[in-house]
């Protein structure tokens, strides 16, 4: 399935602004059911998020990502996606399902840190890519723009 | 008569091994139920267990169908009956039980199971597994008998893909279909289990929305449809693809709208329509108001359509003046549509509809052709201005069909001015840039109508060199009481006179509007002070 292996980038903004806990609890549930069910269709990739929004990169085959990302889009809890990039890839950038939290503020990066700790997300190779950098630039304008 | 206990009996005579051996499964029963012989199609269809000396209702029982009732009822009367029987595995019989002459009855099996099964492929829609528009229309029919019944509301939402046919006409059928399945998806997941959801065809589709007695229907329709706004304007990735399509929606409401699943459909389209002409991706209810003004529209639209054929449309002529000399330089045709009944309509009614309904360019062609043979016939030279239709500019016959109508009236190409708008240079550019080259090709001189008035004039004054600009009248009219109106003209008129181009004020009509567009270097005039517009033999008049 290598020859057609493909990446899709989006973010999308957090409608589901709520209590600390209760974007915890979608967090840690959407890495759950993120590992269990993309992994069993081959899909990878990272998830980014902050107060202000989802980032995620989706790598696999394109069937797989392709009703993934609808599946995505039928959640009327994502507001606004915007669909930055989908394009055929030779590799994949994420070999597993990473997640972590990317903003600036001190509080929430400890109280998310271990899900970035358990989930391998480095940082590095999100911003090796031009296109997966662009996103993690958005997620951090996104921040700010809740926090203005 | 059989012998009871045989299941099947070979050794009798042809009678018996047609009856044994025959295609339908045949059960004969005696006077009290009880199955007294089976034939071998009647076993296979009772697999398992063995018909003879059992009765009906235990037979069916071990076949997982419920008590067969008409066919009990009619074995206690002794006469004939006809049952349709769901049996386990999703097979569906039809049973026939007829009273025999000898005492006892005869029941015989049709399998129905195909038939029902093809009925109900009949009813979905095979691309997308909706209901297609028959079962559309046999399913609100029930839901509005259900809610008369009760007094509950209902909601008919029609829904029109935004773009869908570029979809399919640059990336191909195959994948305008996969697009229309996901609609259809999401469609599934953005209703309730009890709505209906059909498509129509294209990318047409419907939901019946079902209500609740004493529920707030128009609000609950009012959610829905803004959640398929969005759900169903969201990207799409398929077949390797990102793809946008937009989704409008109308809606009508039961009982406030109507009454009948027709009237419904009908007034669902027209608030489509309306959601449509609003600019898209949006939805929209019925109004009352539509059905008058879509009515009115058609009517008029009918005679519109035979206005050509009747010869009810004539062109006036308006002088332009130029400053330098004071003389006439030219006239400006103008197409008036005096209807017998309706008298004048104004062409800012008539002419949108023409463009919408893309007979524009047969009008078009006749104002040109009809303006270039009178201004043939003029005792000056003088020039004769034809408004050209941005709709003109498709189709790409429009060089041919002005050289033809050069060639038919011999009219000089140098006294023959194209006006177009902004709006003719807003889609496919480049296109009409090549139109518009060509048309210069002919020796044909072209105007840049109504300037000042549309969207981003300067970038089309450097990409093709008119050779006139008319000023909107609204500067003009406005240059007494503003001086930013002044300040346009100006600016209008140093830019064309920087570019080479000669510059036209419309709508002078007075002589200080007159005295100011002099002072600020405009080299014509057209309007009300210098001239209105003229039927032809008056304008023919003034050149001799």
């Amino acid at each position: 399935m290598t020859d057609d292996l493909r990446r899709l980038v989006y973010y999308s903004r957090n409608r589901t602004a709520g209590a600390p806990e209760a974007v915890d609890a979608t967090i840690r549930a959407i890495l759950a059911t993120s590992r269990i069910n993309n992994a069993r269709v081959g899909v990878t990739g990272a998830l980014m998020f902050n107060a202000g929004c989802f980032a995620q990169v989706l790598e696999g085959p394109s069937d797989a990502v392709e009703a993934t990302f609808e599946r995505i889009q039928q959640d009327e809890r994502h507001g606004d996606v915007a669909l930055l990039a989908y394009e055929a890839v030779e590799s994949r950038l994420f070999t597993d399902w990473s997640m972590a939290y990317v903003g600036a503020s001190k509080a929430e990066a400890d109280r998310y840190g271990d899900v970035a700790d358990t989930s391998g997300f480095d940082i590095a190779r999100m911003t090796g890519d031009r296109l997966c950098a662009v996103l993690h630039g958005l997620a951090l304008e996104e921040e700010a723009a809740i926090a203005a | 008569m059989p012998a009871p206990s045989a299941v099947t009996s070979r050794s009798a005579g042809p009678f018996e091994a047609a009856l044994a051996e025959m295609a339908t499964p045949l059960l004969l029963l005696d006077a009290g139920g009880t199955v007294t012989f089976a034939n071998d199609r009647a076993v296979v269809l009772f697999a398992g267990s063995m018909p003879v000396g059992r009765t009906l209702a235990a037979l069916f029982a071990a076949r997982g169908a419920a008590e067969p009732q008409a066919l009990d009822e009619a074995l206690r009367a002794g006469r004939p009956a006809r049952e349709g029987l769901a049996l386990d595995g999703g097979r569906r019989v039809e049973a026939a039980l007829a009273p025999l002459s000898s005492g006892g009855f005869a029941l015989t099996f049709d399998d129905v199971t195909e038939h029902v099964r093809s009925a109900a492929l009949a009813r979905l829609e095979p691309l997308t597994g909706l209901c297609n528009r028959a079962e559309l229309h046999e399913r609100l029919g029930a839901e509005l008998a259900a809610a008369e019944r009760v007094g509950a509301p209902l909601a008919v939402l029609l829904l029109d893909l935004d773009r869908f046919k570029a979809v399919n006409d640059t990336l191909g059928h195959p994948v305008g279909d996969a697009l229309l399945r996901k609609v259809a998806e999401r469609l599934r997941n953005a209703a309730r289990r009890e709505d209906v959801i059909a498509r129509l065809g294209g990318d047409e589709f419907a939901l019946v929305q079902v209500g609740r007695a004493g529920a707030d229907q128009s609000r609950a329709a009012e959610a829905l449809a803004a959640r398929l706004v969005d759900l169903v304007g969201r990207t799409y990735v398929l077949d390797g693809q990102m793809l946008n399509v937009g989704a409008s929606v109308g809606i009508a409401l039961y009982p406030a709208d109507g009454r009948g699943a027709d009237d419904l459909l009908k007034h669902a389209d027209l608030a489509l329509y309306r959601a449509k002409a609003d600019g898209r991706a949006t939805y929209r209810f019925f109004e009352p108001a539509m059905n008058a003004a879509v009515q009115a529209r058609r009517s008029l639209e009918i005679d519109l359509r035979r206005a050509l054929a009747l010869k009810q449309f004539t062109l006036a002529f308006q002088p332009q003046i130029s400053l330098e000399t004071g003389a006439v330089s030219g006239f400006e045709a103008l197409l008036r549509w005096h209807h017998p009944e309706r008298g004048p309509i104004s062409p800012a009614t008539f002419i949108p509809l023409a463009e919408e309904i893309g007979i524009i360019v047969g009008i078009g062609e006749w104002a040109l052709r009809t303006a270039c043979r009178e201004a043939a016939s003029w005792a000056q030279p003088v020039s004769i201005a034809v408004n050209l239709s941005p709709i003109q500019f498709r189709g790409g016959k429009l060089v041919e069909t002005v050289m033809l109508v050069l060639a038919q009236t011999g009219l000089d190409p140098a006294r023959l001015e194209l006006e177009i708008t902004e709006g003719a240079l807003l889609d496919d550019t480049d296109g009409v840039l090549t139109v518009l080259n060509g048309l210069r090709g002919l020796g044909v001189r072209i105007s840049m109508d109504d300037f000042g008035t549309g969207y981003s004039s300067l970038s089309y004054l450097q990409k093709f060199p008119f050779d006139k600009i008319k000023i909107d009248q609204s500067f003009v009219r406005g240059m007494a009481g503003s001086a930013e109106c002044g300040a346009i003209v100006r600016a209008i008129a140093r830019l064309g006179a920087s570019l080479g181009m000669r510059i036209t004020a419309e709508g002078v009509e007075t002589a200080d509007q007159l005295d100011a567009i002099r002072a600020e270097g405009c080299t014509e005039v057209q309007g009300y002070l210098t001239g209105r517009p003229m039927p032809a033999d008056q304008a023919a008049a003034l050149l001799i």
